[in-house]
């Protein structure tokens, strides 16, 4: 057993115990879902503890392709992207889930030695003011903080929106930060941990779209490949959150071949008490969620039928509903591929506190493998 | 970026006494210089770990007492207190260990905890900053339990009227900790007046920074407690008080110690600069707080 190998397994057994140990002190769950929430927690928290804005995935592809049964042997293509073929035969069918995760780049590096940051996605950014940070150079993590705004001089009520923000590394020249590695181009984002909450429950930031990564994972350690009636492709995509890049590359590699396209993504639920109730409510902890209609696409009714027919044939729970944000499957129904979107209930999409519950995670997993091995 | 003192009240050195007297310690006293270099760094990273929000410090001050054992006692008020030396002059040097933060007010049907702020706070942003959609710990009757501060979720803002630009308060606050119901809530032991704080990850950056809610304050305590382990000489009595409540009105726990424990013919309450005061990466360099301690030891040696 090689080093790495042997870190591997006492992170998973940490992970383990640490669901064991909080299950043990709130609210009981029968032993079958313990076991299964068990498991999604052992691959969702490594996950989440990787680090990978927009374009520089790296980490969490290797993350994935760690977690990942031994008998898989993923691919990378020229654009980051993570390939999994297994099966073989008519139709073609993918799923994808994304790398990537919300962040900023180095824009540039001030006289004073600070960093003026571009962003990488959609959040608001009063959400990383004063808060520690990290800047992701090629010769390792360099921490910093986000500094908070100079106090307001006017006597009005503060706002919420910060001007621009920027990060200190500490150093108070150029040539200080540059000589740390920092570069312009390098990732910032926070320091970040996977931690259980209460009964089944998780928080963590990145769960958007680490748990679609980790239902990926999930039905692939679970499926048995040499009994797949098709060919089926596993898609760990990039740069989701800056525009679908990743997935517009596989799209167009793939062409019209396949089938349909399952993205695997948030349902940003609003099931929490600042959300208005107008759409989007799926409760969290009742299933992954069809999300037949988002900003990007729509799911043909008949699919949706079929993918509750699926869904009820393995005993999955299955809510349905409609929620923002566009999802990499919309990249291929240019090529008449059949988008079927789905995910599970997130609360507090985008920002350091996202929670969603592992049950869902599960059920998720359950249902990408029920897809693969009926549909 | 001016660093400001994290408290007006010093130990009461001019810069020029403080070098002369610290030369005199390093020279002297090597081994009190070694003492610093390797104690004060680590307990100021650990005590800026601690949560003690004003009037429940109550687990922060049993750390203190369990670190001087047979030497340090809490008073009736909940101060941490020790007596270095005997007889005049009779000194005070304290440090304040509170801290502004939350304790739960109310629990909703949803599970959802709702908060009231404790302890005076001044910078307008504090509870933006250290709950909108970020981490806390709530200590319980059961211990520590991890929950988060609901957020709006970016995607579902879009196509909306944009949030109020009005800073985030806490009466906008709902804590999130898994719960389903009041049922659980209880079950997991965090009762109405359950102590709440943003959580605390002590941050080291740019080679000998710390990045730490209330580090300033965190910083003074460890010097002063680094200070006595030191086992520093001591001229007459000095009475060392880690102090409750300063954040409250009366500023109770130093008032008390003053009165329970006085009279002294000089008080003194031991500070380090901070930057970003009042933040969740309010910073400190070590160094400073290592100087702190050079100039506690100094002060109990009777030195001006």
């Amino acid at each position: 057993m090689k080093a790495s190998d042997g870190r591997t397994v006492g992170r998973s057994v940490c992970y383990a115990l640490a669901v064991l140990l909080s299950i043990s002190q709130t609210v009981r769950l029968p032993a079958q879902d313990t076991s299964r929430i068990a498991e999604a927690a052992s691959v969702l928290g490594p996950l989440i503890e990787s680090y990978g804005v927009s374009g520089m995935e790296a980490p969490v592809r290797e993350t994935v392709k760690r977690l990942l049964p031994a008998w898989a042997k993923p691919e990378t293509d020229t654009a980051g992207n993570l390939w999994l073929r297994v099966g073989q035969g008519e139709p073609l069918i993918v799923f994808v889930a994304h790398l990537d995760e919300i962040g900023f780049t180095v824009d540039s590096i001030l006289d004073d030695g600070s960093l003026h940051l571009r962003t990488r996605g959609g959040f608001f950014s009063s959400l990383f003011e004063a808060q520690p940070a990290l800047v992701h150079t090629t010769h390792g993590d360099v921490s910093g903080i986000f500094l908070p705004r100079e106090p307001s001089r006017d006597s009005g009520p503060a706002r919420r929106t910060p001007p621009p923000l920027r990060v200190s590394v500490g150093a108070t020249t150029r040539a200080a930060t540059q000589a740390l590695g920092v570069a312009v181009g390098s990732t910032i984002t926070m320091p970040k941990r996977f931690v259980r909450l209460a009964g089944s429950r998780a928080t963590g930031r990145a769960m958007d779209d680490r748990v679609g990564s980790t239902a990926q994972i999930l039905a692939v350690r679970h499926l048995d490949p040499t009994k797949l009636k098709h060919q089926v492709i596993f898609v760990w995509s990039t740069r989701e959150e800056i525009g679908l890049e990743g997935a517009a590359a596989v799209a167009a590699a793939l062409g019209t071949a396949p089938k349909r396209v399952h993205a695997i993504d948030t349902f940003v639920s609003a099931d929490s008490p600042l959300e208005l109730q107008n759409f989007a409510v799926a409760p969290i902890g009742r299933g992954p969620v069809a999300r037949a209609l988002d900003n990007s696409a729509v799911t043909p009714p008949a699919y949706v039928d079929s993918l509750r027919a699926v869904a009820r044939a393995r005993g999955i729970a299955l809510q349905f509903g409609t929620t923002n944000g566009g999802n990499d499957g919309s990249t291929f129904t240019p090529y008449g591929v059949v988008d079927v979107a789905l995910g599970w209930p997130l609360r507090y999409s985008h920002s350091p506190a996202e929670v969603v519950d592992l049950k869902d995670v599960a059920s998720l997993g359950d249902l990408v493998q029920a897809i693969a091995e009926l549909w | 970026m001016n660093r400001k003192a994290s408290d007006s009240r010093t130990v009461g050195l001019t810069d020029g006494m403080r070098a002369v007297g610290m030369s005199l310690v390093l020279s002297l006293s090597p081994t009190v210089r070694l003492s610093a270099q390797n104690t004060v760094d680590p307990l100021t990273i650990r005590f800026s770990a601690m949560t003690a929000v004003s009037g429940y410090e109550q687990a922060m001050a049993d750390s203190l007492v369990a670190l001087f054992p047979g030497q340090a006692a809490k008073d009736r008020v909940g101060n941490v207190v020790l007596t270095l030396g005997r007889g005049a002059p009779k000194r005070l040097v304290a440090c304040p260990l509170d801290e502004p933060g939350y304790v739960v007010g109310n629990v909703t049907d949803e599970g959802y905890l709702t908060l009231r702020r404790v302890g005076r706070v001044t910078q307008p942003l504090f509870d933006q900053q250290n709950l909108e959609g970020h981490r806390v710990t709530l200590f319980g009757l059961k211990g520590p339990v991890p929950g988060v501060t609901a957020v709006r979720s970016t995607h579902l803002t879009r196509g909306r009227p944009m949030l109020a630009e009005a800073a985030f308060t806490v009466d906008n606050a709902y804590v999130d900790v898994g719960a389903t119901g009041p049922a659980e809530v209880e079950a997991l032991g965090l009762p109405v007046l359950t102590p709440v704080a943003a959580l605390k990850q002590p941050h080291a950056y740019g080679g000998g920074l710390l990045a730490a809610p209330v580090a300033g304050r965190r910083a003074a305590c460890a010097a002063l407690a680094a200070a006595v382990q030191a086992k520093p000489r001591v001229t007459g009595m000095v009475v060392v008080a880690f102090t409750v409540q300063s954040l409250q009105a009366s500023n109770a726990g130093l008032e008390s110690v003053k009165r329970l424990a006085g009279p002294f013919t000089d008080v003194s309450v031991v500070s380090v600069p901070s930057q970003f005061e009042g933040t969740p990466v309010e910073t400190v360099a070590l160094a400073d707080a290592r100087a702190a301690m050079q100039r506690i030891v100094e002060w109990m040696g009777g030195r001006q």
